[in-house]
């Protein structure tokens, strides 16, 4: 059937044929359409272009003809053939008289021609000729062309036309002269930075057309320099507000929204004023209530709009009734069946937790079918939601997933962005060095070309440093384990060469630190490594340094050095390498061997990689040398930025000194410079062999740990330092059970016991809840292993959260008579914990039953977080308005979030009524839990008067 | 700059039209187009329109036998530019009438002409049908 109609259609064309298409040319197209493979294309156009060569090169070709030729060279380009040859054609046709061919000449060039090709330059005469022709056609054809082809240098010789066609009296036209000062202001912003106001002037042309045209640019101009456009934000909301009142011509409606596409540009404009500005803000919440209520859910187009309003609401300065708006959007995307829609729901769900991170775990569910869906584009969009939600209690699921699914994938670009990912999320949240570790290792061993060397250098640095606490045994505790991890690895075949020079520099500075392999075991092993990778140099040089360490060591124990033949074999071997680095490696090692114990324990102390190492920047040791020099009358040293003033101003004597150049002069004195610590000399004249073999090849090089290892330039370890001391800090958090919790909290955590055990008690009682929920939606059941990964990703107390994402959907179902239903069960439960925490200093009743509510968003929070939320808390009792309910449950790090959405909600926007009352209807579905319970604690022990934010009757009666 | 290309390829993954907004060489966009069009082939109709490629983002729409791919970046709105294609084939549809991958074949030099009114600079600049195609009826009326 479609063929026919095929035909039919074949025939109506060539009967056409009125459109100057000649046989051939439908010949051509034909039998291009019917080719079955790449190879009988390629075929066809390569006897094309023969042809085309021919008829090009004949003088006689009349002009309709010449436009046919044209398209038939934009045929051969676009699949994929050097059309070159007939660019001088297509630059000719411009020149001509009719629109049309004229207009095919400009495609056929903006199509070939980059814009810093030769030919445009003959070009631009035309374009300034058609610029001001009196058929605005012609106008246009040419200021297309203007913005594909004009660079830097050629924008002056076009740029008043294009500045005085601004104003030009048909709206196709100025609304191109916008689009080509945007080109403009693209390429060199510089060239037309005085006439950016006429982008604000034509923001308020008549013609929506240009109107439109002109958010181009202004988007652009705001994303760099938000705050000189502040004052254009009333603007804008006024055209938004027009546009959604469909004032705009019919014309601009696409499956009945008013000018989407506008509205869409609008909102990403908004969306960049009114980023933590909130007065700008404010102007933009009631005409996006208006959009997001009247957009229509049920088209692509509508679902558009509405993603777009999301963007923009989390962008702003939050108000609470949008964002409560824009989170019932995402879950009606998250559950739509359309991809599509889910796609867009992971992507808004990861803006909008920025704001309030609670919203995550109502859709832990939908999340993770999304992150299990065989579809590749919702994992990734699902695994940025979860880079973006990572923190300490959930970054070992998180991790561990992103591995799993980086060792699954291919994608070169996409597996080096994950293992960045990786790394990134270990360095900052990793609850263990020994995790770390071993994540480290996974990442090494599957992506370890794709990740920074300085992660090599982190890594090697931990494994080093430790907690860089007082506590050595853990720290040899984590060495040996690295060591028997690597010594396991190590055999493997094609492990990254990063991954290599990490394994080769801990076994030799920890392989046989704990005394449980033997140095030849060990040196056997890193022999092995340097013969398996042998050309690989960088790797061959940490094991030949390795393998001295070890040695230096075991001279130090006193114990004798037995070279297995190996090593005997690769060291000669090394010693005739062509590199000279593997080279001085090698004699370094050969002379080490032969010294005593107490000369190589200079050289090479141990476990010293992490000792400062002063540097004396004046090589004050030097002075009696220079000194001796100088007296025997060497050139006095002369700084080197005042060295070309010197050979300037006079012929400066330098012919007869052997320093005539700066950069020899600049080496003479650049080797003593390699910065020997003061304590070193001794050792060198000790072992003279050394220190013929200069240093400073070292200082440069990137083979840190040789540095570090050799001990004579320091300037490497404390490069490392510098590095790295950021992520120490974030690693020093204090594991839960090291630490001693002071007085008050110790209370607290014997309450918490008995918290957790009355919340095992009551999740058998809401399994129940879950089921019927679950059902409720249609899905037969939720495998138990999902949940589990959803209580792994989205908090530990995953009980309590569960039956927080059932009540609050149920919230948001039902109306307020179902809530309250819910309230009173909370009510008896939250009674029992009362019961079970009597305890506590305060009367049950007054903490419990008013107000269950308050901060079960982070279950998942460790107790000094929650201390610190106390301290917020505190801070800001005096802030929470009566109806304040969203800073309670503000978890930690969205406190300062928190803060300012406090404030406004008290001073400037007062939501109406029943949204109050579904704010409170809310609140008590909310589970209670421990951290409640902290708060109220620290409450009434420094406020002394019982509880007041969550609580807002009673508040009011203290103080009113 | 929002659109990076925009492309119609068929299902044996021929070309039919193709506009970069950036300047790649050929041999780049030889490559570029076969590994796009490999990506998108392969997938199913429930899957996301939405691929990602390098550091582009594909969205893509299936017309019976031509795929419409837009290359864009990554503050963009995909669905808008899933919308965006739509709105390109009511307006090829309106030119051509039931427009089929033979019209645009034997037209290239219409659709290129209708996508320069739509696109400039990478930046969808006009969305009115009436507008975009009033130049291509004059012109034809023209010559």
């Amino acid at each position: 059937m479609e063929q026919l109609k095929t035909i039919g259609r074949e025939l109506a064309m060539s009967s056409q044929g009125g459109f100057g298409q000649s046989k051939e040319f439908l010949d051509l197209i034909k039998s291009i359409g019917e080719t079955r493979s790449k190879a009988e294309e390629d075929r066809i156009v390569l006897r094309e272009i023969d042809t085309l060569k021919a008829r090009l090169s004949s003088p006689n070709t009349p002009k309709f003809k010449l436009k046919e030729y044209l398209m038939r060279l934009i045929y051969v380009e676009m699949l994929g053939h050097d059309a070159s040859f007939g660019y001088i054609h297509a630059v000719k046709m411009t020149h001509d008289e009719s629109l049309s061919l004229k207009r095919t000449g400009y495609l056929a060039v903006t199509l070939f021609l980059n814009e810093d090709h030769d030919l445009i330059i003959l070009i631009v005469n035309t374009i300034q000729k058609d610029l001001r022709s009196d058929n605005y056609l012609v106008v246009c054809a040419a200021l297309n062309a203007v913005c594909r082809l004009i660079n830097e240098e050629t924008i002056p010789a076009v740029l008043p036309q294009v500045v005085e066609l601004l104003g030009h009296q048909k709206e196709a036209v100025r609304k191109k002269a916008v689009m080509a000062l945007h080109r403009f202001y693209q390429r060199a912003p510089g060239s037309v930075s005085h006439l950016i106001s006429n982008f604000r002037k034509r923001l308020c042309d008549n013609d929506p057309g240009v109107m439109a045209a002109t958010l181009c640019p202004l988007f652009d101009l705001i994303t760099i320099d938000v705050n000189s456009y502040k004052d254009l934000a009333v603007s804008f909301v006024n055209i938004l507000k027009q546009i959604a009142e469909r004032r705009l011509p019919k014309s601009y409606d696409y499956h009945q929204m008013p000018a989407p596409f506008i509205q869409i540009k609008l909102l990403k404009i908004l969306s960049l004023l009114g980023n933590g500005d909130k007065k700008s803000s404010e102007q933009m919440y009631t005409i996006l209530g208006d959009i997001m209520r009247k957009c229509d859910a049920d088209s692509n187009i509508g679902n558009a709009v509405l993603y777009e309003c999301i963007c923009c609401v989390s962008s702003i300065h939050p108000n609470p009734k949008l964002l409560e708006s824009a989170a019932d959007t995402i879950s009606k995307f998250l559950k739509s069946d359309s991809h599509n829609l889910k796609y867009l729901g992971i992507d808004a769900l990861g803006r909008l937790i920025r704001i309030s991170p609670e919203i995550a775990e109502q859709h832990q569910l939908a999340v993770i079918d999304c992150l299990e869906d065989p579809d590749d584009t919702l994992k990734r969009k699902t695994f940025d939601l979860l880079y973006k939600m990572t923190k300490s209690s959930n970054v070992e699921v998180i991790v561990d997933r992103m591995i799993d699914y980086m060792i699954s994938i291919n994608d070169h670009h996409y597996r080096t962005e994950i293992a960045s990912r990786c790394v990134e999320l270990a360095e900052q949240f990793a609850p263990s060095n020994q995790w770390f570790i071993q994540t480290m290792n996974k990442v090494f061993e599957h992506a370890g070309d794709l990740v920074n060397t300085k992660v090599a250098h982190n890594l090697m640095r931990l494994i080093a440093e430790g907690f860089g606490e007082d506590d050595d045994t853990a720290d040899s505790q984590l060495r040996s384990s690295a060591v028997e991890s690597y010594l396991r690895i190590i055999g493997e075949p094609k492990l990254p060469s990063t991954f290599l020079q990490v394994i080769c520099w801990v076994l030799g500075e920890y392989g046989t630190a704990d005394g449980k392999y033997s140095a030849s075991y060990i040196t056997g092993k890193l022999c092995d490594v340097a013969e398996a990778h042998s050309t690989d140099d960088t790797v061959k040089a940490y094991a030949v340094t390795a393998l001295l360490k070890i040695y230096s060591f075991e001279i130090t124990a006193g114990r004798k050095v037995d070279t297995l033949p190996e090593c005997q074999s690769l060291i000669e071997e090394l010693l005739a390498s062509n590199s000279t680095d593997l080279q001085q490696r090698a004699y370094e090692l050969q002379a080490v061997i032969c010294l005593d114990a107490h000369a190589v324990e200079n050289i090479m102390p141990m476990d010293a990689n992490c000792e400062d190492i002063e540097i004396d920047n004046n090589l004050s040791f030097l002075g009696a040398y220079v000194q001796e020099s100088l007296e025997k009358g060497a050139q006095p040293y002369i700084p080197e930025d005042g060295r070309s003033e010197l050979s300037n101003i006079s012929n400066f004597r330098s012919q007869d000194h052997e320093s005539s150049t700066h950069a020899l002069r600049f080496e003479a004195y650049e080797l003593p410079k390699s910065s020997v610590p003061p304590k070193v000399p001794s050792v060198l004249s000790s072992s003279a062999e050394l220190v013929p073999i200069p240093q400073p090849s070292y200082v440069a090089e990137v083979h840190q740990p040789a540095t570090s290892a050799l001990k004579v330039s320091g300037s490497g370890s404390s490069e490392l330092k510098l590095r790295l001391d950021g992520v120490q800090k974030k690693w020093g958090r204090p594991a839960f059970s090291s630490t001693t919790p002071s007085p008050s909290s110790s209370d607290n955590f014997g309450s918490n016991n008995g918290t957790t055990q009355h919340e095992s008690i009551s999740s058998t009682k809401l399994k129940v809840h879950d089921v019927s929920y679950d059902s409720r939606k249609q899905q037969p059941e939720v495998s138990s292993e999902k949940k589990k990964l959803a209580a792994s990703l989205f908090g530990g107390a995953s009980k309590s959260d569960r039956k927080q994402s059932y009540s609050g959907q149920k919230v948001s179902k039902t109306n307020s008579h179902a809530a309250d239903k819910s309230n009173i069960t909370e009510a008896t439960s939250s009674s029992d914990i009362a019961a079970v925490k009597a305890t506590s200093q305060p009367p049950p009743d007054l903490l419990d039953l008013g107000e269950p509510t308050v901060t079960s968003s982070a279950p998942s929070v460790d107790p000094f977080k929650q201390l610190e939320g106390l301290l917020d808390l505190t801070q800001d009792t005096t802030n929470l308005s009566s109806s304040e309910v969203s800073m309670p449950n503000a978890p930690d790090l969205m406190s300062i979030y928190a803060d300012m959405s406090s404030s406004s909600q008290s001073t400037t926007v007062a939501p109406p009524p029943n949204v109050t009352k579904t704010h409170l209807a809310k609140q008590p579905s909310k589970g209670p839990n421990v951290q409640e319970f902290l708060e109220k604690d620290a409450l009434v022990r420094q406020v002394g008067v019982t509880p007041s934010g969550q609580n807002p009757n009673l508040f009011k009666d203290l103080l009113g | 700059m929002g659109i990076r290309f925009i492309l119609m390829v068929n299902k044996q993954g021929q070309t039919r039209l193709a506009q970069y907004y950036e300047y790649l060489t050929l041999e780049e966009r030889r490559a570029l187009e076969g590994e796009i069009v490999r990506k998108c082939l392969a997938r199913t109709e429930q899957q996301c329109s939405f691929v990602e490629h390098r550091n582009y983002k594909i969205v893509y729409r299936r017309y019976a036998s031509l795929f419409f791919l837009v290359g864009v970046d990554n503050e963009e709105n995909e669905l808008a530019i899933l919308e965006f294609i739509h709105l390109l084939v009511e307006t090829m549809d309106r030119h051509f009438g039931n427009v089929c991958e033979l019209d645009i074949m034997f037209h290239l030099e219409k659709a290129h002409f209708m996508l320069e009114e739509m696109v400039m600079n990478g930046c969808i600049v006009e969305t009115s049908k009436a507008n975009i195609l009033s130049p291509i009826q004059l012109m034809d009326k023209a010559s």
